[in-house]
């Protein structure tokens, strides 16, 4: 197996536990938050709101103008 | 307080004005598909452009600007977050997103080599054909609006 593969299956895993993680909160009574629950609290102070919104901006810049 | 700025839920329009509720619903349900067109029309458009143009950075920054404006000016009905989650579960998103941050970070270190590409590397071609960036665009758009919620 190549070092390019295992990279590969690293990202996957990491991406799909994050799924799996989503999967997870949605469940009645779960104690995991959800993306939503914890990006929102993050995003109570107006400087994380702010930080977050820049982050999602420079995911869009970084991979749609460039 | 931080959650002072969460607005209440607006009155919906069938029951605000004199109109019967089924031609407010009728009116949103219209409006909802002017938008969803708007979009796609909008995120068809930006998928086109070719990388580092001046277009493409436009097409990036009007949304970017739209939303800040909304969420600045006009901000939309909140949804309201947890006073305080629960730290365990927190914490294994805290893991997630610390090994993915890690594994990039490795890939970013060796200078994304072939060997050991970052996501950036992996990502870029699957957006080479346009209704796919277009796509990704349009998600893209659509999280900024659901962030702008939240």
């Amino acid at each position: 197996m190549s070092t390019r593969t295992l990279t590969i299956i690293g990202f996957v895993l990491v991406i799909a536990a994050m799924f799996l993680l989503e999967f997870l909160a949605r469940r009645p009574g779960s104690r995991i938050p959800t993306v939503g629950q914890w990006l929102g609290y993050l995003m109570r102070p107006r400087i994380g709101r702010v930080l977050i919104l820049l982050g999602w901006w420079w995911l869009g810049w970084h991979y749609f103008a460039r | 307080m931080a959650t002072d700025d969460v607005s209440r839920p607006p009155d919906r329009l069938g029951h605000r004005s004199s109109l019967p509720p089924w031609l407010g619903r009728r009116g949103n349900r219209v409006r909802t598909a002017a938008v969803a067109i708007g979009l796609a029309v909008y995120a068809w458009m930006a998928g086109s452009a070719p990388p580092f143009s001046t277009a493409a950075l436009v097409m990036v920054l009007i949304p970017g600007v739209v939303l800040a404006v909304i969420a600045y000016g006009w901000p939309p009905e909140r949804i309201p977050a947890p006073d305080k989650p629960d730290i365990t579960g927190v914490f294994w998103w805290v893991i997630a997103v610390a090994a993915l941050f890690e594994w990039e970070a490795s890939a970013y270190k060796d200078n994304s080599l072939p060997w050991h590409p970052s996501l950036t590397d992996l990502i870029n071609p699957m957006l080479g054909p346009h209704i796919v960036k277009s796509a990704a665009i349009l998600l893209w758009i659509l999280v900024g609006w659901a962030l702008v919620r939240r």
